[in-house]
């Protein structure tokens, strides 16, 4: 037996530089290509024609297309610039050093052990797994079963370099084949800005495969031609290496460019970055052509057998003949034509069988003038050759003795499938045409033109005129007036449309692959059939049709034309599958672009960052970097807290606020305004004065609280939350401008504007002094909850004197750039008073001592002000405010309610989130009535304590409850949240 | 993606620039007391959920931070209609 046939290479190839040649290795094996080869034709030429294993049977595939519509060519790609465990090696384009490896068969793709799996063939059927390992449960077994399917490895990689682009242009053209360079012809001169994007390196698309001559020259000089000419002009932008992923609404597109360096000579090269466009357009002109569709028969996922475009493709562009001896199998006019352009590179076309009993047309003809074998009303009914083709079996269509034909490529067009998946993704619903036997757009979306082959059965003529006729549309629309242009002169041959033939009547169906790349065969579709699953969608997820990563754009038409023949349907009644973007699997990284790690979000520093960086400080990210505690207090951090707690409440302790929010709100309607947010009386609040408060969404519950300063009349200083801080100034915003418009305020979000500085301790009154601020520092001059302005070193300050921690405490304001310096300087002058710098962690255990809630923790989605004892000033305030009325729901006054209380501990510990057990209960689990919100130990009282929310809790005083955590129960006594201080003689010291 | 002309700054706007709002012409109950609790908690809770022209408010939110009304088909998510909150301006919708 003669050696298997393989590919090499032929003259010719629109698309490859000769002088530039590269280096790759396949399977380690190094390898010969040239600039402008994908990695699928560099392959061919270089005779390798087995290419990966079938996903369920291990079946020896091959390249079966010559781009992303490629079900099989599955490779792990490692180049430059980055690594990639499974792309389609059409989409792959060579590189010197290029490092490529097949993905699927162990131990090799030549000898693969799972191909045993064939021997079992006929009992994994669709759905085989999830009926086979039903006992006891599926999870059992999936481990075992999902290890040894997937394509390729993982490992951890550099992204690739990306960019992003976002622009607006009038026209955006897809698809630079002769329909989509003829509208942008017509569109030169109109003062129209034009995009024209195409996948491939350069225009001409079919151009590049087909022997057509336009103005007397081969169709893709004069691609090439017309590509210099839109470069010349400014209107036109051509983005060659550009595939068009996503339509959405309002004509709004993402368009994935790819920049390759070949490299060459040593230098290695790869895909050096991408570009992800979000373009915006007025009108569309899609051009994206169609794609081949396959035939299905017995054994047609050899190695060999592949798409006829393809191998137009290959011959055209790059040069490639997969093998010496073609047969071609079609249904159509386009298998003549693939055979005449096969006979011009000087390979043999063995047969042309042609399922239409006596086709007529100048194709047809053509072949036959050129002595090429045809059997008309014929079918290939079997092919031989494991690991590669070497003859199909072609009997007459109905039945008939089998005639033996060699051939090492067997070409397939079983007619042409419209790609119009983009006007698909803007919610278009194909409809089938019968005449051409291909689903078709019935209508398009707004400002939309579909031309050339995506519309439908079309021909190189017809291209040129749609172009034409889109382009005119659009000038007149737009008032650009008509155009002067020659129009092309064209010699083609005219082809008429396909005969209905989806797969070969005689034949094994178990051995008739419909999707190549999941196994799914005519079997498995009569299965799925026999057991009810006639809807085309749950067709798909039953034998997963077309739900591989080529995304079934050979195998998604025969299947649908198969299950309506076996359910008796038209193809248009079954309809099609939903097609989603992006059009093609793009790279995370060029979505993400820079948005990784720390420009994912900015980090946001506070004005003495580099103070804290000095103090030793172990930052946390609370939406700004905030100290969490310093190492200058301790080598540990529960011993630096430790440390920091006692200088607070023996001495004095530093704590940079300046996150706390800060939103100035002015004008004669200031209190007004701000009355109708919170739940106390703002009309009282006196210039000078603060006032704690809580504000609700206008169902009652509380989102944030605060302090409210009152700078003077109309003049109000509101204080939200740290994280609160951007949200509560939009809120303030929206009722003012949607509610309340008629309300003269001005709303001024200024919480970066000031560094805000807290010192806090029995000796913070004397630290203040010694900054001379020249205010009367007295408790009877400058009460708790009192504000007062002033200057330091000549700097303007806001010196507010209220408490989280239930000390005597300031909060010291000066404008942001003199944040550090106040820090250095109160550190300095603190130093003879003991102060210490204070971290968020010791913070927040002062404020629990003290019992002062924090929202978002000791509160939640439910929380309402008489759950956490502010009922009585609710009840007081007469005006209205957000959220009142939903106070006198029955929610609100339900006796089920959590309200927040205290607990402190004997011995054990306490956790936030521990859950408070019913009173009955004995162990987990069980019902529980509430929960701890905040817990720690607490040095003052020398034992745990917390704060929750427990049903009836203010009713429950000194109950001992059981609470559950974390697999353990421990006991706590429900009291009062304040646990230090109750009488606040030291907060008024 | 949605695109809509803010009416207050005049710039053409991507969803991502701006911040949806929900439904518009909710009406606060005034005073809050005056209705039922079936009233107010239809107020809080109830939305049409329309399909098809939807009156909605959207804030430009990156730019010039004014609240609008739109009329937009949720089907289409086609822009019909866009307002200025006192009603004075309306912008054509064609760009």
């Amino acid at each position: 037996m003669a050696a298997r046939e393989t590919g090499f290479r032929l003259d010719g190839g629109c698309l490859i530089e000769r002088s530039k040649p590269l280096q790759f290795r396949f399977n380690g094996k190094p390898m010969l290509g040239f600039k402008g080869d994908t990695l699928s034709s560099a392959l061919l030429a270089n005779g390798v024609g087995l290419l990966g294993r079938s996903f369920k049977y291990h079946r020896p595939r091959g390249i079966y297309g010559a781009g992303l519509e490629d079900p099989n060519a599955m490779v792990a790609v490692r180049d430059a610039y980055g690594y990639e465990p499974a792309l389609r090696a059409g989409q792959v384009r060579l590189a010197e050093g290029l490092d490529a490896h097949t993905v699927t068969g162990w131990p090799s793709v030549d000898f693969d052990i799972g191909a045993l799996a064939q021997l079992g063939m006929r009992f994994m059927k669709a759905g085989f797994y999830y009926k086979t390992f039903m006992w006891p449960t599926w999870g059992l077994y999936e481990p075992y079963i999902r290890k040894p399917t997937g394509f390729g490895s993982a490992e951890p990689v550099k992204p690739r370099h990306s960019e992003q682009r976002h622009d607006i242009c009038d026209v955006l053209i897809i698809g630079g084949g002769v329909a989509g360079i003829t509208a942008a012809c017509g569109l030169l001169g109109a003062g129209l800005k034009v995009v024209l994007a195409d996948e491939q390196p350069r225009l001409g698309g079919a151009l590049m495969r087909e022997g057509v001559t336009i103005n007397g020259r081969p169709g893709a000089e004069w691609a090439v031609e017309q590509q210099a000419v839109f470069e010349a002009a400014d209107e036109i932008d051509v983005l060659t290496d550009t595939v068009v992923t996503g339509a959405y609404e309002g004509n709004f597109f993402t368009l994935l460019q790819s920049d390759h360096d070949a490299g060459g000579a040593g230098q290695a090269g790869g895909l050096r970055s991408e570009r992800l466009w979000k373009l915006h357009a007025r009108y569309v002109v899609l051009a994206t052509g169609s794609l081949d569709r396959p035939l299905v028969f017995e054994d047609n996922d050899r190695p060999g057998v592949m798409l006829s475009s393809a191998v137009g493709r290959f011959v055209g562009e790059y040069g490639v003949a997969p093998g010496r001896t073609v047969g071609i199998f079609t249904n159509n006019d386009s298998g003549h034509l693939t055979a005449l352009s096969l006979l011009q590179a000087g390979l043999h076309v063995s047969a042309i069988i042609d399922t239409r009993l006596a086709p007529e047309s100048p194709g047809v003809e053509a072949t036959a003038a050129a002595g090429i074998r045809r059997l008309s009303g014929a079918e290939v009914v079997g092919t031989s050759g494991y690991k590669g083709l070497r003859s199909i079996d072609v009997a007459p269509v109905g039945g008939g003795a089998a005639e033996r034909i060699d051939c090492s490529v067997l070409a397939l067009s079983g007619g042409r499938t419209p790609l119009i998946h983009l006007a698909t993704h803007l919610g278009v619903k194909p409809v089938f045409n019968p005449e051409s036997g291909e689903f078709i757009c019935p209508y398009v979306p707004d400002g939309w033109h579909i031309v050339g082959d995506a519309g439908g059965f079309s021909s190189f003529a017809k291209a040129i005129n749609d172009g034409l006729e889109v382009s005119a549309v659009i000038r007149t629309t737009t008032g650009a007036g008509p155009f002067s242009w020659d129009v092309p002169k064209l010699s083609a041959l005219e082809s008429a449309p396909s005969a209905a033939f989806w797969k070969s009547n005689a034949g094994n169906p178990a051995r008739m692959w419909v999707d190549l790349q999941n196994d799914v065969t005519v079997a498995d579709i009569e299965l799925a059939v026999r057991e009810g699953y006639v809807s085309v969608e749950h067709l798909k997820r039953y034998t997963t049709l077309g739900m591989g990563t080529d995304q079934g754009r050979t195998s998604n038409i025969n299947g649908l034309a198969i299950l309506a023949g076996l359910t008796g349907r038209d193809i248009g009644d079954v309809g099609t599958t939903t097609f989603r973007p992006p059009y093609t699997a793009v790279r995370l990284s060029a979505i993400a672009h820079i948005r990784q790690n720390d420009i994912y979000r900015p980090r946001r520093r506070m004005p003495a960052h580099d103070a804290h960086i000095a103090g030793g400080a172990v930052f946390e990210d609370f939406g700004w970097q905030r100290p969490d505690w310093y190492h200058a207090n301790g080598a540990d951090r529960e011993t630096a807290v430790a440390a920091e707690m006692v200088a607070v409440r023996g001495a004095v302790g530093l704590f940079d606020g300046s996150p706390l929010g800060k939103i100035e709100v002015t004008g004669p309607d200031a209190a007004t305004f701000l009355d109708r947010f919170y739940v106390s009386n703002i009309m009282t609040l006196k210039p000078g004065r603060i006032r704690y408060s809580v504000m609700l969404k206008e169902d009652g519950v509380i989102f944030d609280d605060g302090v409210l300063t009152c700078i003077d009349e109309g003049y109000y200083l509101a204080g939200p939350s740290s994280g609160n801080a951007e949200m509560v100034a939009s809120w303030f915003e929206r009722w003012r401008q949607t509610e309340w418009p008629a309300l003269e305020v001005g709303i001024a979000p200024v919480t970066s504007n000031w560094a805000s500085v807290a010192i806090a301790g029995p000796r913070a009154r004397e630290l203040l002094a010694k900054l001379n601020p020249g205010v009367d520092l007295s408790s009877t001059a400058f009460p708790h909850m009192s504000y007062r302005e002033c200057r330091l070193g000549g700097v303007a300050a806001r010196i507010s004197r209220v408490s989280f921690t239930g000390e005597l405490q300031y909060e010291i304001s000066v404008p942001a750039r003199y944040g550090h310096d106040l820090v250095d300087q109160l550190m300095g002058e603190g130093e003879a008073l003991g102060i210490q710098m204070v971290g968020m962690e010791a913070w927040l255990r002062l404020r629990l001592e003290k019992g002062y809630l924090h929202v978002g923790s000791d509160t939640n989605g439910r929380t309402t002000p008489g759950d956490i004892g502010m009922g009585g000033i609710v009840e007081r305030k007469i005006a209205d405010f957000i959220g009142k009325r939903s106070l006198s729901l029955a929610f609100s006054g339900s006796d089920e309610r959590e309200e927040l209380v205290g607990l402190h501990a004997g011995q054990g510990r306490l956790a936030p989130g521990g859950r408070i057990m019913a009173p009955d209960a004995v162990s987990a689990p069980c019902v529980t009535e509430g929960y701890i919100t905040s817990a720690c130990y607490s040095p003052s009282l020398g034992k745990d304590i917390g704060l929750a929310l427990i049903e009836r809790g203010r009713s429950r005083m000194g109950e001992t409850v059981r609470i559950y955590d974390n697999g353990g129960v421990v006991e706590a006594e429900i009291c009062s949240p304040v646990f230090y201080d109750p009488d606040n003689e030291r907060l008024r010291a | 993606m949605i695109v809509i002309r803010c009416p207050y700054c005049d710039e053409l706007r991507h969803e991502e620039e701006l911040e949806y709002g929900g439904e518009a012409e909710i009406v606060r109950p005034a005073p809050p007391e005056s209705v039922s609790d079936e009233e107010w908690a239809a107020y809080l809770y109830m939305r049409t959920n329309t399909k098809g022209h939807h009156h909605e408010q959207w804030c430009c939110r990156a730019g010039c931070g004014q609240w609008f009304k739109v009329v937009r088909d949720t089907v289409s998510h086609e822009v019909h209609e866009i307002l200025r909150f006192d009603g004075t301006f309306s912008h054509p919708t064609e760009e």
